[in-house]
């Protein structure tokens, strides 16, 4: 049994900026000491709040109190996913919230759709390494490029001189030229695949 | 470069939750693909976030079935981080993340990647066209579209809507070029005939809630079975 957590009822009080950083740091103490008493900091305010947002989202009591259960049960099980440089305590917490909302809905409401909240925002999932992304660098050396580069067409050029000269990540470039990071795959790896081919006519 | 974004009401009906789930999928694959779109949802997100759950007084609905909940659910363990290089393995045994047809490969965006698997298989339409269904259990219609250059969808006009995401390549409708990454939403006050002129073609993923309505010369005839386009 569980003695002596302390519950706040009442941290209304608590600046916006101040509150962010304090539920950081109780975070932080919850993922790297399982610590019962910063969570139940978390917990105090946070378990009214979204209470009050599923209230109004699904409006029935016994929803929101299980949305509650779940989206803090995650917060307690999952705090070291919680990240504070990309984002803060009450944005993450609303996501877990939200994702376990649009899934309960799916439920309840018996759609037909399978799409799950995961597909849509992968807030709960751990990073993965893109493969492709990794394997890139050993494909063709600078040297081996050359002045053969200059062949290429101009936009596949751009895409390689910003990885192979400027070390950019694809995933930059795409950011950088407003295009998707399939076209700066697949001009990547057109563009690979000509040099690869010049090479062998030159060799 | 992407010029067509999902309006802000969609965003924010995405990021809120309230979306419907066939259009969620579309705008979160633009994410993807949308660097702009992408910052703009993580801010709305804050906003939302702060403004629900940071500024929202809570001591109205305090409760005491809540003491309950907190010892419930500290009495659980922690979740064990996962096996990171079993699961990138077994994922990506699992999941192709390309589609093909005629020897082109396409990179999909990762929130569609879930989608090669429900993929049916390519058949050919008119006029350079190839469509390959996708079951998303959905009411209305969802396909991969592949236009070859020179490919054009007769001219049609919508009962419903119309979502497409362009997923690879360039296409005009006569009102607009289009370029990978970018969102269109047409509607029954919009009449367009899609074509692709670029060397590669055009793969776009689209989902329609109605059939589509023809709209000149020969292909009105195909009016009595658009139901059997695009599904
Ligand atoms: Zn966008």
């Amino acid at each position: 049994m569980l003695v002596g957590i302390p519950l706040e009822h009442e941290n209304s009080a608590i600046e916006p900026k101040e509150c962010a950083v304090e539920m950081s740091d109780y975070l932080v103490k919850v993922a790297e000491d399982r610590c019962k008493v910063s969570f139940a900091r978390v917990f105090g305010f946070f378990a009214p709040r979204l209470r009050s947002y599923a209230l109004k989202q699904l409006g029935n009591e016994a929803l929101a109190m299980e949305l509650v259960q779940d989206t803090m049960s995650n917060v307690w099980q999952k705090a070291h996913l919680f990240n504070s440089e990309k984002g803060s305590p009450s944005t993450w917490i609303f996501t877990i919230a939200r994702n376990i909302r649009f899934d309960m809905l799916r439920k309840v409401q018996n759609r037909k759709e399978d799409i799950c909240a995961d597909d849509l925002w992968p807030v709960l999932c751990e990073q993965t390494p893109d493969a492709n992304e990794q394997a890139l660098d050993e494909q063709v050396t600078l040297e081996q490029i050359g002045h053969l580069f200059e062949d290429l067409p101009e936009k596949q050029k751009i895409v390689l001189e910003a990885i192979y000269i400027e070390g950019k990540s694809q995933q930059e470039i795409a950011d950088e030229l407003e295009i998707p990071l399939g076209t700066v795959k697949s001009r990547t790896r057109l563009a690979l695949q000509r040099l690869k081919g010049m090479i062998s006519d030159y060799d | 470069m992407i010029k067509f974004h999902p309006t802000p009401e969609l965003i924010e009906q995405f990021v809120t939750g309230i979306l419907a789930p066939a259009e969620s999928l579309m705008v979160s694959a633009h994410c993807d693909m949308c660097k702009y779109c992408r910052d703009l949802v993580d801010t709305k997100t804050a906003e939302f976030a702060f403004d629900h759950l940071e500024l929202e007084s809570a001591a109205a609905s305090y409760d005491p079935q809540f003491d309950m909940m907190l010892a419930n659910i500290t009495q659980q363990p922690a979740a064990e981080p996962r096996d990171r290089a079993r699961v990138n393995t077994l994922e990506q045994e699992a999941l192709s993340t390309t589609i093909e047809l005629d020897g082109k490969t396409f990179e999909l965006p990762k929130s569609l990647h879930r989608l090669v698997q429900k993929k049916g298989n390519w058949s050919s339409l008119v006029g350079k066209l190839w469509q390959a269904p996708v079951d998303l259990g959905y009411d209305g219609v969802a396909n991969f579209i592949y236009m070859e250059k020179g490919g054009t969808v007769p001219e049609h006009t919508h009962r419903g809507s119309e979502l497409t995401l362009v997923i690879n390549g360039e296409f005009s409708d006569g009102m607009n070029q289009y370029d990978s990454g970018d969102f269109i939403y047409m509607n029954g006050d919009h009449t367009h005939a899609p074509k692709s002129d670029a060397p590669e073609g055009c793969l776009v993923f689209s989902i329609v809630d109605q059939p589509l309505h023809f709209t000149s010369g020969i292909a009105r005839l195909l009016n009595p079975f658009s139901h059997l386009f695009f599904r």
